[in-house]
């Protein structure tokens, strides 16, 4: 044991002091929700803004129809009405932005609404400009004076408004705020958390593998007195705490991230703080570490068979994308962590801290993520060993 | 001491390198090292000569247990290098002349690491520290990162780190190559020191200069076989040349 700690210790001081390995470890991880969530909320705000805001230029053609709309629309500021518009110019200026919608109103929409039938307005926008704030803005407009219609018509038939109503749905959504951000946020979590995971040992992996075959310090090393299992335990063990370190920094960046946006904070504090709950953080990462230990053999099996650095690197680029499609598949809709996900590398942890997150994890689908992970990092680790054992591995390029 | 007995090391081919091999050569194998026996003697110099691919490397990571023989048997200090693998290298110094360093560490934590790998206790390893530190002149840098040090700096760390558990047996695979004549001087100072010492020193080497200047015993190997096996005295009076380098030259020729 002692020996094992020794390279461990030695690695980890290796480790610490390349800034390569740091970043990955501690700042990208701890940055880069703060920076997202910063991004996101900076964007969004500017963008809402200057859409609530904007004048909009609107082409009106009301035929001499609908004149109370007419005056509605010509009241307000944030408004600036042309009625010199012909109708077959419509899509032109629309498409050159010259202006960013128009109403045209049908020539016979106040007969048919005096004789209660159904009169059209059109409303003609460019879907893809401003968020479809135009289309957004005006429909609610339309939807006003269409209410005016409505009403006037009950009065006049003297009717209740509720006739047309019969069935009210009453919703009563019996999930709690914790459940529902859970399962949305939890999803996507471990899409992050993962990668950093993978992101935090590739760099170790590569620097103690196929770094010490390039310096030519890994033979100094198979020359001391400890067994080639002790070197690979003191070596993979760095890898783990490197890949550890970073999801543990994902957290405390995405706790960051969450606190620094008030915002957010104000919206779903509650559910946020039922989701970080100390036992549902230690539950995710304790089904993060056998993962880690996996990705750590695995990395480590490619570092070591690597004649040079740039040849691991390029194996480990593509596991990179396949490490994210079992993830991704968490995300999707309909899929559930069940007797049959629970075995799937990856994709367990994910659907597993979905459901821890919500707080609606089963204690048996719980276990059998833990023994599928656990049967897997020592698979891995013994498949790694065995690897590290081959002369052909080691002295590759001779 | 160490005794080789009829080693062979047979390596399988993958695909490039028989291409590589050329159409002419058949079969999935070759012999880097083709039955081989020597000893080499405590307090005496054992030098393993033979050019570029000759199996000199082959051998010596043999001796020091990276590689395991296909047959044959090779002990160390009296350890088998396969069955007690741990005890040769806890006997063993073993020393390149590509040697890499941790960059990233200092002489200091470099030479305790090793010395910690090889279980010293504190008192042991201070003492040897501080005598080989004051030997090679190595304060002045011994807590400077090794990646800021000289090429010369950094021979003096791989020296130390190689010798700091004080084994019996040194092996030296092409310790100059590389190096510049002053830090050359250095490896040649070592190695006498070592033999001075009582230790039992094999190097490989390429350069008839230093097989001169320094070895007791002598064994020329090419395409892993040795063609000659012998005392650097009867080397001498065997040549039929001459240099030692046309001697050298003549011998690799004929095999």
């Amino acid at each position: 044991m002692k020996p094992i700690l020794t390279i461990l210790k030695k690695e980890f001081k290796d480790i610490t002091r390349d800034r390569r390995s740091m970043m990955m470890m501690f700042i990208i991880p701890m940055l880069l929700f703060p920076l997202l969530f910063t991004i996101a909320a900076v964007f969004t705000a500017r963008q809402d803004q200057k859409v609530r805001t904007k004048t909009l230029v609107v082409a009106l053609i009301a035929n001499g129809n609908a004149e109370a709309f007419r005056e509605t629309l010509l009241k307000r500021d944030d408004l600036k009405i042309r009625e010199d518009i012909a109708e077959e110019m419509i899509h032109q200026f629309i498409r050159s932005d010259s202006i960013d919608a128009a109403i045209r109103v049908d020539e016979q929409f106040d007969a048919q609404i005096a004789d209660l039938q159904r009169g059209q307005i059109h409303l003609y926008f460019k879907s893809s400009r401003d968020m479809d704030a135009s289309r957004n803005r005006l429909t609610s407009l339309i939807r006003d004076y269409e209410n005016q219609i409505v009403n006037h018509r009950f009065q006049r038939l003297a009717l209740d408004r509720t006739i047309v109503d019969p069935v009210q749905v009453r919703r009563h959504d019996i999930a709690s705020p914790r459940e529902r951000i859970g399962k949305s946020v939890g999803g996507f979590l471990p899409y992050i958390f993962v990668i950093m995971c993978f992101m935090g040992c590739m760099y170790p992996a590569l620097d103690l593998g196929v770094g010490e075959k390039e310096r030519a310090t890994l033979e100094t090393l198979l020359v001391a007195p400890v067994s080639k299992i002790q070197i690979l335990l003191g070596k993979c063990g760095v890898i783990v705490l490197s890949g550890f370190a970073s999801i543990a920094n994902s957290f405390i960046g995405f706790f960051i991230a969450v606190m620094l946006q008030r915002e957010i904070v104000a919206r779903i504090l509650d559910a946020l703080q039922g989701m970080f709950e100390i036992s549902s953080i230690l539950l995710v990462l304790s089904l993060c570490l056998p993962l880690t230990i996996f990705f750590a053999a695995a990395l480590m099996s490619v570092s070591i068979f690597a004649k040079s650095f740039k040849e691991a690197q390029s194996i480990m680029a593509p596991l990179n994308i396949i490490i994210i499609i079992p993830v991704f598949i968490g995300l999707l809709p309909g899929i559930e962590l069940n007797a049959i996900t629970s075995l799937i590398p990856v994709l367990n942890v994910s659907l597993a801290s979905k459901e821890i997150f919500a707080g609606t994890i089963k204690l048996p689908l719980l276990l059998e993520v833990y023994a599928s992970l656990i049967a897997l990092a020592a698979l891995s680790l013994y498949g790694c060993a065995r690897w590290f054992e081959r002369e052909s591995t080691i002295f590759r390029e001779t | 001491m160490v005794i080789a007995k009829n080693i062979v090391k047979t390596f399988k081919l993958s695909r490039q390198q028989k291409r590589e091999m050329g159409d002419g050569f058949q079969g999935n194998t070759i012999d880097a090292v083709c039955d081989i026996s020597f000893t080499c003697h405590p307090g005496r110099v054992f030098a393993l000569l033979g050019p570029n691919g000759a199996g000199k490397t082959t051998t010596l990571r043999m001796i020091a247990t990276m590689l395991k023989p296909s047959s044959g048997s090779i002990s160390v200090a009296a350890y088998d290098t396969v069955t007690q693998s741990q005890a040769v290298r806890e006997n063993l110094g073993f020393l390149t002349g590509n040697t890499g360093l941790y960059n990233r560490l200092t002489p200091n934590e470099m030479v305790r690491y090793f010395a910690d790998l090889h279980g010293m206790n504190s008192a042991d390893y201070n003492t040897r520290r501080d005598h080989l530190f004051a030997l090679l002149d190595m304060e002045a840098f011994a807590n400077r990162r090794i990646g800021k040090l000289s090429t010369g700096m950094k021979q003096k760390v791989s020296i130390v780190r190689t010798i700091i558990h004080d084994p019996d047996v040194i092996v030296f695979d092409e310790p100059t190559a590389g190096l510049d004549v002053v830090t050359s001087r250095n490896i040649v100072h070592l190695i006498r020191d070592c033999r001075d010492a009582g230790k039992t020193v094999i190097f490989s080497t390429h350069r008839m200069g230093e097989v001169s200047l320094l070895s007791n015993d002598l064994a020329i190997i090419h395409k892993g076989q040795l063609q000659f096996n012998g005392t650097f005295e009867d080397f001498q009076n065997q040549m039929q040349t001459s240099t030692l380098e046309d001697e050298f030259i003549r011998i690799v020729e004929q095999a």
